[in-house]
């Protein structure tokens, strides 16, 4: 399932809903698909607010798969590349207003990996379908 | 979404429905900190809302440093399982002053019975 969207707030809830039926028909449960939509909406807002700085007229590649055992979403776009230390994980102040969208995907995905490839800035993100009944502490990226 | 005021007892409620998000936050931002401006008991109803992200967040965080810049109090209520889940994600549920109903959200803050001659 593939989309390109204009870089423009008005778009995130078609996405959203995408995620959510893909979510839902993999056989998630509501809580985590509801994760797994505010994951992918943070990555995708990340991208309009800091990647392209709010302009509306960039460019962004969605790209949904379903396997076997993970759901994976890739996203790629061609704004600014990403300041490392925004990606980092770190620590949440509790007035910060900044920050709680990386937070929060690195908090509901299994693997977030972010790389500059030719094409642009590429953030993949994965769930893996039976985290719920055999992640460990720690054994996320 | 949609942001309605209304004024209960002395408070402003903010009935808030719908989706906040990138696109809708900031006017939801705008809606709380003009009603901020007339009360000193801003209540945010939630009930309504079916999505919010961290700039929705970010948004209530905003209002509630305003409030407690100018001693006013701040009220979420009849928060939504997907607004208990962005607060719990983001570990703020015990920044805010969170109550279950509007009846519970409307005694905090209000005169107590019997101090007005």
């Amino acid at each position: 399932m593939s989309f390109v969207l204009p870089s423009h707030p008005r778009y995130l809830s078609l996405v959203r809903a995408a995620v959510g039926e893909l979510a839902s028909i993999s056989g998630l449960p509501p809580e985590e698909c509801r994760g797994l939509i505010l994951a992918v909406d943070e990555a995708l807002a990340n991208i309009i607010r800091h990647a392209y700085r709010g302009q509306n007229g960039g460019r962004i590649e969605v790209d949904c798969r379903a396997t076997a055992d993970a759901l994976e979403f890739s996203l790629l776009d061609q704004g600014e590349a990403p300041d490392p230390a925004r990606l980092a994980p770190h620590a949440l102040d509790d007035y910060s207003l900044s920050g709680r969208g990386t937070h929060i995907i690195r908090s509901i995905m299994d693997h977030v990996c972010y790389s500059q490839v030719p094409a642009g800035n590429h953030l993949l993100l994965t769930k893996r379908l039976n985290s719920s009944a055999c992640a460990q502490p720690g054994d996320r990226t | 979404m949609t942001a309605v005021t209304r004024s209960v007892n002395g408070a402003i409620i903010v009935d808030v429905a719908g989706h906040i998000d990138l696109g809708t936050s900031p006017a939801l931002r705008r809606t709380m900190l003009d009603a901020l401006k007339t009360t000193g008991r801003l209540m945010v109803n939630l009930a309504g809302v079916r999505y919010i992200d961290s700039s929705g967040i970010a948004s209530l965080l905003e209002v509630l440093k305003e409030a407690k810049a100018r001693e006013k109090l701040l009220v979420l209520y009849s928060l939504t399982a997907a607004v208990s889940d962005v607060l719990n994600l983001t570990r703020l549920t015990r920044v805010f002053e969170i109550c279950e109903t509007e009846e519970q959200a409307l005694k905090k803050g209000a005169p107590a019975e019997g101090a007005r001659s």
